[in-house]
């Protein structure tokens, strides 16, 4: 068999095909708020902004649970710290410069979407950068956390992550009534502005710039990035962790320093994520954001998803955020059809929907041809 | 004879109060083919873990090509140039046979995660010497016709050959396998040794094998170390070897 060789694309066109599926996001997070928004409820509307944020931090997740076959159990730490931070910086700035703690977006804001505005604005700015510095303090803190992990296996770093987790929740617990006069603010020094956020009461007054643009934005990067990641050299560097650290090493993969990126990575999209969440209409951001409840909610999506699969991450996200809303019509029985579907899931999938494969990869649905063709029989010759 | 590619001298294991390995040394040439062997619990794969940084010795020294090996982590001394395989199987099961030997390529790039993200021109290039480069390898192995299987749906014999295969994508100067022939038949110990001829002719590289079954160890190697109880109870030609009579003893017993 011989190996043709692909001609080898000019410059240019590398470098499109390289930045390309970027401009891509951009396009389809202004279709989600100029398009979509504007011709759908407001109640399906905040159920595709959640989707979204879901999306981000199973996919997230994925790469330290699903790659690296870390078992981190503390990514709602990440959020919130994520959250605060950003939230922090866009209300403080504007109380400093404004005056005020409301929202200053154009059209690509904000869950409403005004009439007249520019698209993007100063406000818009202000909001990007928060975001950007909530995701690098969150993968600062990712480096951390990664650190143990370096020594730490299976369960003993599930309990340490754990353990992150609630520490953020306590600290954040431990913090000062936030300053709501912009005469409070301006007295203040930088360096006492990062303690008022609020304490067990919440972070309140966040202005709301969060919108299916910025989601869906934040959605379409950490896919792009999650995907090429998992398709490079290094994404396979990670799987080869997961499925047997000691060969890995042997074959010349410096498995400490790919689980630290594993978590650096995966904190600094799970901080944007948290970015996203606490400038959300309607979202009161507390301590509770850091709560190891949350971190079960996207562990749940991971592992239903399968461990290592991106499309099964962002389908999980779907499923687990909309089925407590279909359900609402047996209010009562809502949490038991809930946790019934998720064990029946995991009985008849115990890799999760997509194992560690995507939608796409036609090994994926090799089960269904062999339930049809072998009854079940053929199921067991699958160890 | 030339100069020795992999140099152990004095090398020591203890093991709380247990030496496991005691004063261990090796000189394997390039291009050479050593076996190591004794009985089990001799401390064979002691030797192999310490050779290739998974424990590190309590005394000795050991060095590839010239350059001491000390201190460095099994990924640095895989880069440096020393690869292995493993008494019991230990590919990456649930990838596929293509992956197996792709992720062996990784320690040979030079491109940034960043470059990977941006899917930038040097990633590309790479990405395409890789897969040029394990399709090769696994030609070579015979195992090109399975690339897209999951490792672990492979038959035994074709995933030790795998192992060697991923081995030898890390560009090794010196390859250590694990007891290459455990559980085949004796056809495919016959082809085995086929094997390992070409493995070293192709890829210029000096092979140790820990190895159970004789036929195989007489036949294929140079020379010869005998371990028993982590000592080294002698070491020569396959023909010295067999007429010690400390090596018969260590096998058969005495009266």
């Amino acid at each position: 068999m011989s190996h043709e060789t692909p001609p080898t694309p000019g410059l240019v066109s590398s470098l499109v095909r390289g930045y390309m599926p970027f401009v891509v996001a951009v396009g389809v997070a202004i279709v989600m708020q100029v398009v979509v928004r504007p011709n759908v409820d407001p109640y399906p509307a905040k159920l595709l902004l959640d989707i979204g944020i879901n999306c981000i931090l199973a996919v997230s997740l994925t790469m330290v649970n699903g790659f690296t076959g870390q078992f981190s159990m503390g990514h709602a730490g990440f959020m919130a710290v994520g959250g605060y931070a950003s939230g922090a910086i866009t209300y403080y700035t504007s109380m400093r410069v404004w005056g005020a703690g409301e929202a200053r977006g154009g059209v690509l804001s904000g869950m409403l979407g005004g009439e007249g505005l520019p698209w993007l604005t100063v406000g818009d700015g202000l909001f990007l950068f928060s975001l950007i510095v909530g995701g690098v303090v969150a993968a600062g803190l990712g480096y951390l956390v990664g650190l143990p992990s370096l020594r730490l296996k299976g369960d003993y770093l599930a309990i340490v992550t754990l353990g992150f987790g609630e520490i953020v929740r306590v600290v954040i617990q431990q913090t000062s009534p936030v300053l709501t006069s912009a005469e409070e603010v301006r007295q203040a020094t930088i360096l006492q502005l990062p303690t008022h956020v609020g304490g067990s009461l919440g972070f309140s007054g966040i202005p709301y710039y969060t919108g299916l643009f910025w989601v869906y934005l934040g959605v379409c990067v950490t896919l792009i990035v999650a995907f090429r990641l998992k398709t490079s050299t290094f994404g396979r560097a990670f799987l080869s962790i997961r499925n047997d650290e000691i060969a890995a090493e042997a074959m010349g993969v410096n498995t400490t320093r790919y689980k630290v990126w594993a978590f650096v990575i995966a904190a600094f999209f799970a901080g944007i994520a948290g970015g996203l969440f606490s400038h959300t209409l309607g979202v009161g951001l507390s301590p509770e954001a850091a709560g190891f409840l949350r971190s079960f909610d996207v562990i749940i999506m991971v592992v239903l998803g399968g461990l290592g699969s991106i499309s099964g991450a962002v389908a999980a996200a779907i499923i687990v955020t909309l089925l407590p809303e279909w359900l609402r019509g047996v209010a009562e029985y809502r949490m038991i059809i809930y946790a019934l579907a998720l064990i029946l899931i995991m009985i008849f999938r115990p890799k999760g929907l997509f194992g560690v494969r995507e939608v796409w990869d036609r090994a994926t649905w090799a089960w269904l041809s062999r339930r049809k063709s072998g009854t079940g029989a053929r199921g067991g010759a699958r160890e | 004879m030339s100069e020795a590619i992999l140099q152990a001298r004095g090398v020591s294991k203890s093991f709380g109060g247990l030496r496991a390995v005691s004063e261990f040394s090796l000189s394997l040439p390039a291009r050479g083919l050593h076996g190591l062997i004794g009985p089990n619990g001799a401390g064979k794969t002691t030797v192999f873990n310490l050779l290739t940084g998974v424990y590190h010795p309590s005394e000795g020294e050991i060095s590839l090509a010239g350059e001491s090996l000390l201190g460095l982590k099994p990924h640095k001394r895989a880069a440096a140039g020393l690869a292995r395989t493993f008494q019991n199987i230990r590919l990456f099961a649930e990838l596929s046979v293509l992956d197996n030997v792709r992720i062996a390529c990784h320690l040979r790039t030079t491109h940034s995660m960043g470059s990977a993200i941006l899917r930038l021109p040097k990633h590309r290039r790479e990405e395409r010497a890789i897969v040029r480069r394990s399709m090769e390898l696994l030609e070579v192995f015979d195992l090109a016709g399975r690339a897209s299987e999951d490792a672990r749906n492979l038959p035994y014999g074709d995933q030790r050959r795998l192992e060697i295969a991923r081995a030898l994508a890390t560009e090794p100067k010196c390859l250590l396998l694990d007891e290459p022939a455990a559980g085949m038949n004796p056809q495919e110990k016959v082809d085995l040794r086929k094997l390992i001829h070409q493995i070293r002719e192709r890829f210029g590289v000096a092979i140790l094998l820990i190895e159970h079954d004789m036929g195989v160890v007489m036949n294929l190697c140079e020379r010869i170390t005998v371990l028993n109880f982590g000592q080294t109870i002698a070491a020569g030609t396959p023909e010295h070897v067999q007429s010690d009579p400390k090596v018969i003893e260590a096998y058969l017993g005495t009266e």
